[in-house]
């Protein structure tokens, strides 16, 4: 560890995962601006690497990059929590060369193979279709192989040394985060008992377990960054576990209103729909009730300085507060109503939801952790901002809202003409798709996506620089 | 069939975009309820400012009801309309004690 400040090698180990996370992350802008191009030139690298295969990398790096980070952050925050050095640190070094080994071979098989016979053998070796995780099964065992090495490491870390409440909870989620992946491993040539549990997957994943997740890391963050009261903090986090699994385990039901599952899974949507905002509002109030307490106490006590330890990441966990709120509460609570997901399902409006969503309660908080960990190695007691992390938070975050704005105006002229006035018709389809506001919507979209892939090089350059910087309190 | 299960009419060309708004709305005055009133409790804002709270939160259950009435919804959705109106009232008084309790037992 030369020119290190980390006494752990956990925390090393961590950066490792940081930076695989990071260049994955680059492979997910970069697929998706050849998929958003593909929309507006769809000539554009035809039969080289078609629009299903961009599509394909791009969702299934966005996964896998975040999973990296998440696994990065556990391996950071643990010797924190506990106390100890992580046990069984040598096995999370095989396992992190495995897994990236790994991912390496599944991309370039996506990029070179691409398709393969329809049998078993493209199962096995090419790719499973389902999206977000098509990767093969081999690789699929491969992954539980590996989570199942980094989930003996947080166990025995925990029980061995001081489980505190973030390390209790993230023992739980990451039990079920990894039992979860399991119901999307098996084969069925039923499309809608497939789809049923490819959601358990999914939806399990981002509307329960990562919530859960970045809950604990937000809870992390408040404590090292602004000094927030760990059992004040702790006591949030197991009301917004009860919240998150009240609401979201049967929210579940939004997405199985057409895919052949039973009709009362409407009524069971929309209930719980309208109750899954709650867990998010609720994080606002956290949030504001911390920063409020701990930045009143510093003005009681006459000092006007900032409580924040690391204004970058702090910045990136607020941005995670507003995103979150806005990607999954608002643009999500538009169309999770089966009443109007009946006319928005499949349009432009799933991907902006999705593009805010994943953006707002993952990335954000997960690039937050990246600018922890160059503190921690930095060796730095307060961190400033400098000029290129405004510039990578402001074009990426920008970017991204761009994109999301960009994509719901297309989505919405799919619903009045596609659906609405058409009638959801082979025509009305290819009314919506040639009305110049769609193809307008898909030019905007493009040019925010390239605003958001020069942020990500920003950003980058920031978190190599920064650490270097001289403004600030070592 | 889905229109008799769901709702008591199709939603017209006209009520889409009102539809959108309202149900956006839901949220962002939901959030300025629940902010207004975490700020006026942690002394982020003056107590007069926490009437605007409650006034936020009637314009939320405003745009709920709003929202069902674009969506014609039937009546088991409005019933589950009038619980999330009625959490969203609730949430911040329970959130807010919870918490505040856990931070007085530590302080003192």
């Amino acid at each position: 560890m030369v020119n290190s400040h980390l006494k752990y090698e956990s925390k090393q180990l961590a950066t490792w995962y940081f930076t695989f996370a990071a260049i994955i992350f680059g492979a997910q802008l970069l697929f998706g601006l050849v998929a958003a191009t593909q929309y507006v030139m769809p000539g554009f690298l035809f039969e080289i690497v078609d629009f299903s295969v961009a599509r394909m990398i791009h969702i299934n790096a966005l996964i896998v990059w975040m999973v990296f980070a998440m696994i990065g952050s556990v391996y950071w925050l643990l010797p924190d929590e506990t106390g100890i050095e992580t046990v069984g640190i040598g096995l999370g070094k095989v396992l992190f060369w495995a897994f990236a080994a790994s991912i390496v071979v599944v991309v370039l098989v996506y990029l070179i193979v691409q398709v393969g016979p329809a049998d078993e053998t493209s199962l096995w070796l090419i790719h499973e279709g389902r999206e977000y995780i098509e990767a093969p099964r081999w690789a699929d065992i491969a992954i539980v192989v590996v989570v199942l090495g980094f989930i003996y490491n947080l166990y025995a870390t925990g029980m061995k040394g001081n489980r505190s409440g973030i390390v209790t909870v993230l023992m739980a989620d990451m039990l079920a985060f990894a039992g979860i992946y399991l119901a999307g491993m098996g084969y069925t040539d039923n499309i809608s008992v497939d789809q049923f549990w490819w959601w358990w997957v999914i939806h399990l994943w981002v509307e329960a377990t990562w919530e859960v997740f970045v809950g604990s890391l937000a809870a992390y963050g408040l404590i090292t960054m602004i000094g927030a009261h760990r059992k004040v903090v702790e006591m949030w986090l197991w009301i917004e576990v009860a919240m998150l699994f009240g609401s979201g385990i049967l929210g579940m039901g939004h997405h199985y209103f057409w895919i052949g599952t039973p009709e009362y899974w409407w009524e069971i949507g929309a209930l719980f729909s309208a109750l899954e905002p709650l867990p998010l509002v609720a994080m606002f109030i956290h949030v504001l009730y911390d920063w409020g307490k701990m930045q009143g106490e510093e003005s009681a006590k006459g000092l006007e300085t900032s409580v924040i330890a690391n204004k970058p990441a702090f910045t990136w966990f607020v941005l995670n507060a507003i995103g979150n709120f806005l990607g999954a509460g608002v643009w999500g609570f538009f169309h999770t109503f089966p009443q109007v997901n009946l006319y928005t399902h499949g349009t432009q409006f799933t991907s902006a939801h999705g593009h805010l969503a994943f953006f707002g309660a993952y990335a954000t908080l997960l690039i937050g952790m990246f600018y922890l960990a160059v503190q921690g190695k930095n060796g730095i007691k307060i961190m400033n901002a400098t000029k290129k992390s405004i510039w990578a938070t402001s074009m990426i975050f920008g970017g991204v809202l761009g994109m999301t704005a960009a994509l719901t105006l297309s989505g919405y002229v799919q619903v009045l003409v596609s659906r609405a006035q058409w009638g959801a018709t082979w025509e009305g389809y290819f009314a919506g798709q040639a009305s110049i506001w769609f193809t307008q919507g898909m030019d905007w979209r493009l040019i925010m996506g390239v605003v958001t892939f020069l942020g990500f090089f920003v950003l980058i350059a920031d978190l190599l620089s920064i650490g270097k910087a001289t403004h600030h309190k070592r | 069939m889905i229109g008799e299960i769901l709702m008591t009419q199709d939603i017209g060309v006209d009520e889409f975009l009102p539809l959108f708004i309202a149900s956006t709305l839901v949220l962002v005055f939901g959030g300025f309820y629940v902010g207004i009133y975490t700020a006026v409790k942690v002394k982020l804002l003056k107590n007069w400012a926490m009437p605007f709270s409650y006034l936020f939160w009637i314009l939320t259950a405003y745009c709920l009801y709003l929202m069902g009435s674009y969506m014609h919804v039937n009546d088991f959705t409005a019933k589950a309309l009038v619980v999330a109106a009625l959490g969203i009232l609730i949430l911040p008084h329970a959130v807010y004690y919870m918490q505040d309790r856990v931070h007085e037992e530590n302080e003192h």
